[in-house]
């Protein structure tokens, strides 16, 4: 059995639709193989991926209330190639949002429903996922944790000649737990839907978020903006007014 | 100001002038959203892409009335008009607040008062139902006071719709 994974995200890298799709992937077995959607000169590439395939996973952000342009123009090309080519296909979705509300995802998800009704493919439901650029952090706070491991094991190494340093393992086994737990309620969900990917069953429409109370998320939320204005400039540039037209 | 986004060909153009203060025609010949957040963070209200949508949430921010004529693709709009819409989210700032009672941005050039969408073109009940649901999380997203969706049989009813 043959899965499409298709990262929609706009971005060229480190996108949270990557980080889904990583977290997808590994709930499915069989052949799998990941793609990447962008422009329009990717539309034909994936098709072709799509042909044999028995089921295909797009993992996008939420982009105002519903699914973004350039996956709308996807979406229009791939209804009219798998009606000429009579595909038997699931659909499946893990959308991503901004805000902390994983049912934010839902205008989206009846949007894809309809599509497979035009494309006379089988939807198979999805996962909404509020929270996404946040969660995509804990990922490279796994990688700072690690670091920190290997950081202390060496200087014990060096100050004491032990390689096990207890103190260090104790705090990056309680870090990776918290970011574990941050990820709970998405792995949750993704492993469901892996499930029923796998039997090309129709799984519903799932909501989750990552696993923190809203005004916490609200307050790092606000924070990393603050700083990436700062760091941008934007701060320095009217950052809050109301921006009048400029002539050209 | 009254602005309309339409995906009309351009022999409406003249009738959607008549009715708006400000028209943008959704003609597909611009790029779309990249994610990046620099309308929040590195230029305010302003598109890195330097293309007919650079400065589009400058126009949409100042609208009072804000009426989207679209066909209807899959209860959506069309990639046109949605690629726009991708485009303005510099109408808010990067801060969150709450609005009806979920999380949302606040809101750069204040309370809007209608969001309206006209949509054309074959829909089901289902897809009507999700063009309505569409709207209604738009308005609250982007501060409108209401919205309200009217689905023409065909384009002579365009007019009085707008």
């Amino acid at each position: 059995m043959k899965t499409v994974f298709i990262n929609c995200s706009p971005k060229k890298r480190f996108c949270a639709s990557a980080y889904f799709l990583f977290l997808q992937s590994l709930f499915v077995g069989g052949k799998k193989v990941n793609e990447k959607l962008r422009t329009p000169a990717d539309h034909s590439r994936i098709l072709e991926q799509l042909k044999d395939a028995k089921a295909v996973v797009f993992c996008l952000p939420l982009y105002v209330d519903g699914v973004p342009s350039h996956v709308l123009r996807f979406m229009e090309e791939m209804e009219v190639y798998c009606l000429e080519n009579h595909m038997e296909l699931s659909v499946y979705c893990v959308a991503n949002n901004g805000f902390i509300e994983g049912k934010q995802n839902e205008p989206l998800m009846q949007v894809f429903e309809h599509f497979c009704a035009h494309a006379g493919l089988v939807w198979g439901g999805g996962v909404g996922i509020g929270g996404g650029v946040m969660l995509n952090v804990t990922r490279i706070l796994f990688v700072v944790d690690i670091a920190l491991l290997a950081l202390n094991t060496v200087l014990s190494v060096v100050n004491t000649g032990m390689f096990f340093n207890k103190e260090a393992w104790i705090s990056f086994a309680e870090n990776a737990a918290l970011l574990l737990y941050f990820n709970l309620g998405v792995l949750f969900y993704l492993a469901g839907m892996g499930r029923a990917i796998g039997k090309g069953t129709y799984f519903g429409k799932k909501y989750t978020r990552i696993l923190i109370p809203s005004f916490v998320f609200i307050l790092f939320a606000d924070i990393f903006f603050i700083t990436a204005s700062v760091l941008e400039g934007g701060i320095f540039r009217g950052w809050l007014k109301k921006k009048e037209l400029e002539k050209a | 100001m009254k602005v309309i986004i339409h995906d009309l060909g351009p022999e409406y153009e003249t009738l959607i002038e008549q009715k708006c203060g400000q028209a943008v025609a959704a003609d597909g010949k611009y790029a779309p959203c990249q994610g990046c957040f620099g309308c929040w963070t590195k230029h305010p209200a302003e598109c890195f892409m330097k293309d007919k949508l650079n400065q589009i949430c400058r126009i949409i921010g100042h609208a009072d009335e804000l009426v989207i004529v679209t066909k209807n693709l899959y209860g959506e709009y069309s990639a046109q008009v949605k690629n726009i819409l991708d485009r303005s989210i510099g109408t808010s700032t990067p801060f969150s607040t709450y609005r009806d009672r979920q999380m949302h941005h606040t809101l750069r050039y204040g309370k809007h008062d209608l969001w309206k969408v006209i949509v054309y073109g074959e829909i089901s009940e289902a897809e009507k139902a999700t063009m309505l649901y569409m709207a209604e999380r738009n308005a609250v997203n982007d501060g409108y006071e209401r919205s309200e969706v009217v689905f023409l049989d065909d384009l002579t009813e365009l007019e009085a719709a707008l």
